[in-house]
């Protein structure tokens, strides 16, 4: 045990300090483990790797089989075509979790001049006032990937096992086994949250060949994983996400995936907005659906979630491009020094 | 009042020169023969001040009430006078009708229900206070606190009904419809409750159903309602329009009044899903007194030609209504109007009106909601929001919302939104969950109008209306594919 723990600690050391390079999430030798690995010294001077010495590691991860592929990812505004995503290459593969962390935008005074900014994942969607004096942000790549009609991809590639992403609607990307957590949920006023939560199941049954679920069939699977949550049976009666706290909003995002379930589930930042209790509910319950086949992917700004769900790879987002990837030890390096330790490094 | 005087012969179309003179409480429409033909009366318009449909629709309704409660003279003597001076409404020469196009009304000859309240078995109901109407005729009426006017006996109960309906007679913004039914109004039904009782948990369920003759015509029925809430009463009134099995073509031209004394509170619930070949022409007039509550759902998805009168007047400080409609316009040329007046005279009121409406198909959708904050209704605290979903290119919607503020110290809102889609995020929100973008937009529609009808606090009436809106959401989905 102890060779190959050694191994994927060095691995790991060696990843975090990989800067920008085609293929991320190679760095490793083996899958990590989910566990805590142990700590190891992390030096951020930035060091050329030699793409020869990228594509050996590459060569060397085949463990897993590849969910996600995203190669050189441009995306951009529709609106206005900002562009949000300037050429990410991400690999996620079955088992792996990762985490995506960037700076935030301040605001979009701050956000216009700022000499150097992290947000490039995180645009501050400026047409969303600030509400409980956090900024409302928008990380683009969350929702690109689920399809988003207000985002365009410009470039590159996006295969999600195996299939073009891209091409397909966002109900497909769903049904396919993507599943996004929404950062800011939308209210449907009248669509009672039961309703709601069997209409997706059963939209999922359907594409499987299965019969439709009665309502009553339904209730008791997803009246267990309310109570995992911990949350208020009552929250089934209501409409979706109307008059939720913002805590509850998190929650029911976190039941309809483990309602629902995912192959790759993006979740973005599911820990703003809960307290310490409502956190670890809500881990346990992503803790409690992970397989062996399933994958994760957290985009947050905190330690406090990666010591409850462990990732096995932390990425580092700047002006739409991932710029460093590393293990936990990145993480509790940002958690300790901030973005701009990384960026001055 | 004790001795009804002769039929006063009323004059008809273009003979009135002089003024009216009716000493009589009780009026008789008999034109003069040779009887005008229709083409001359429209033939001589213009200072005409009586109408020859109308008066004959009249005189038709006056027939078949032989004999009615004396308790309604009164009444019926107000409304044949103004019969007398009231034209038919169209929409170039009565701006309440401006949008609302009646002519389905003359379109058929009209026909009046047997005398004899018919041999039918009541519809079921969940609730043990349950009234019961076919074609406007009284069949059964049962629970505590409720009894057809006829069947009062003398005392309080009886004088306070008296006193009421007499007070209707002298209503300022009636139309021709609350005239013809104050007419035709064969009996009444009366709810009361006394000072302090509650029956909130209780509802009185109304229902009223309607049958097509089948001979061409259109049966014409004018049931009325009187709910008295005294003083901290409360009471939970069910009332439900309906058409029988096949359908056929009818007119309903119900009222309903509701008194409601201080402290006292009424919660309103008013289902209306008529045959598509119907009319239904309905007042709901409700005065409301200090600190008192008016709670109002309306759920109006049936009828062809569907005007609602709701008229709200408050007789002191403090008081609260609650007003959340929803109208569904998805037949061929269906028309879905309401108009509703809330007059606000004395400090403090609170009200709240939700105006929901969907048109598909051709369907045809009208909404005047006028708000008046008159000079003594200070700290008035009116809020009114109308939303519109226009789902095919051929529906139409005209919406006047309108707030008449006199009194300088309000916190007044209002609101009014016509989309033709759904907030795309919503929708996106769906698909991101494995929606389809059609189911969700289905889901949507769905919603838009569960969001009043679950303001119905009596389950099994929810959930029936629910599930009948569903069925037409889903046929006129078919049937613009």
């Amino acid at each position: 045990m102890a060779p190959p723990l050694a191994a994927a600690a060095a691995a790991a050391a060696a990843a975090a300090v990989s800067s920008s390079s085609p293929l991320f999430s190679s760095s490793s030798s083996l899958p990590l483990p989910r566990r805590h690995l142990p700590p190891s010294s992390v030096s951020l001077r930035p060091r050329r790797r030699s793409t020869a010495a990228a594509s050996s590691a590459a060569a060397a991860e085949s463990a897993g089989r590849p969910l996600l592929e995203a190669r050189d990812l441009v995306a951009c505004v529709k609106e206005n075509g900002q562009e949000i995503l300037s050429g990410v290459n991400l690999t996620i593969r079955e088992g792996e979790i990762h985490a995506l962390m960037g700076q935030n935008g301040s605001g979009k005074s701050t956000l216009m001049k700022m000499e150097l900014y992290f947000v490039s994942l995180y645009t501050v969607n400026l047409d969303q006032p600030r509400s409980n004096g956090v900024d409302l942000l928008f990380p683009p790549i969350n929702v690109v990937l689920a399809g988003h009609p207000e985002y365009e991809v410009t470039g590159g590639t996006v295969l999600f096992k195996g299939e073009n992403l891209i091409d397909m609607e966002p109900e497909e990307r769903s049904l396919a086994g993507l599943f996004m957590s929404f950062q800011a949920p939308v209210e449907i006023p009248g669509v009672n949250n039961y309703d709601f939560l069997l209409m997706a199941l059963n939209a999922r049954r359907e594409k499987k060949g299965l019969p439709a679920l009665e309502p009553l069939q339904v209730y008791p699977i997803i009246e267990e994983k309310v109570n995992a949550l911990n949350m208020n049976a009552e929250i089934l009666n209501r409409a979706v996400n109307e008059g939720f706290s913002g805590g509850e909003r998190k929650r029911n995002e976190i039941l309809q995936l483990s309602v629902l379930g995912a192959d790759l589930a993006l979740l973005d930042e599911i820990d703003s907005g809960l307290d310490v209790d409502a956190l670890e509910y809500v881990a346990k319950a992503v803790n409690g659906i992970l397989t062996p086949n399933s994958s994760l992917m957290m985009i947050t700004h905190y330690q406090r979630l990666l010591d409850l769900i462990k990732p096995s790879y932390v990425h580092i987002m700047e002006k739409g491009k991932i710029v460093k990837t590393g293990d936990r030890a990145l993480a509790n390096y940002i958690d300790e020094s901030g973005y701009k330790a990384i960026a001055t490094a | 009042m004790s001795s009804p005087s002769p039929a006063l012969c009323a004059a008809a179309a273009a003979s009135c020169s002089t003024p009216l003179r009716v000493a009589s409480p009780v009026v008789r429409f008999r034109r003069p023969a040779p009887v005008v033909s229709a083409a001359r009366a429209s033939a001589s318009a213009a200072p005409a001040v009586s109408d020859d449909l109308v008066l004959r629709i009249a005189e038709q309704l006056e027939d078949s009430v032989a004999a009615s409660s004396p308790l309604l003279d009164p009444l019926r003597s107000a409304s044949a006078l103004s019969l007398l001076s009231t034209r038919w409404p169209t929409r170039r020469s009565n701006e309440a009708y401006r949008f609302t196009d009646i002519s389905y009304l003359r379109s058929l000859p009209i026909s009046l229900p047997s005398q004899e309240a018919p041999a039918v078995a009541p519809p079921a109901s969940p609730y043990a206070s349950h009234i019961h109407f076919s074609d406007g005729v009284l069949t059964s009426s049962l629970g505590a606190h409720v009894s057809a006017l006829a069947d009062l006996p003398p005392g309080h109960v009886r004088d306070r009904a008296a006193a009421a309906l007499a007070a209707s007679a002298g209503f300022a913004d009636k139309d021709l419809f609350y005239d013809f039914n104050a007419v035709g109004a064969k009996d009444v039904v009366v709810v009361h409750v006394p000072e302090g009782v509650s029956m909130a948990d209780d509802p009185v369920h109304i229902m009223f159903s309607y049958s097509g003759c089948g001979d061409g015509s259109m049966i014409m029925s004018n049931p009325r309602v009187l709910v008295v809430a005294e003083k901290g009463a409360e009471v939970a009134i069910i009332e439900e329009h309906f058409g029988q099995e096949d359908g056929g073509c009818y007119w309903a031209n119900p009222v309903m009044e509701i008194i409601v004394e201080e402290d006292a509170k009424v919660v309103h619930s008013y289902v209306q899903q008529q045959s598509f070949a119907a009319a239904h022409t309905k007042w709901t007039v409700v005065q409301q007194n200090t600190s008192s509550n008016y709670e109002f759902v309306e759920v109006s998805i049936g009828a062809r030609l569907n005007r609602h009168n709701l008229h709200i007047q408050q007789l002191g400080p403090e008081t609260n209504t609650q007003l959340s409609t929803f109208h569904f316009s998805a037949q061929n040329k269906q028309i879905h109007d309401l108009h509703s007046k809330l007059i606000l005279d004395y400090p403090r009121g609170r009200s709240q009106q939700i105006h929901r409406l969907i048109a598909s198909g051709t369907g045809n959708g009208v909404f005047d909601g006028n708000i008046k904050v008159n000079r003594y209704a200070q700290q008035t605290d009116a809020g009114q929001e109308t939303k519109c979903l226009l789902l095919s290119s051929k529906a139409l919607v005209n919406v006047k919302p309108n707030l008449q503020i006199i009194a300088d110290d309000v916190k007044c809102t209002h609101g009014a939104a016509i989309s033709g889609e759904h907030d795309p995020n919503a929708i996106y929100f769906l698909q991101a969950r494995g929606i389809d973008a059609k189911t969700a937009a289905d889901a949507l529609n769905f919603a838009f109008g569960a969001h009043v009808i679950n303001q119905i606090p009596f389950k099994p009436i929810e959930k029936k209306t629910l599930a009948h809106f569903k069925a037409l959401l889903a046929s006129s989905r078919q049937n613009d594919e």
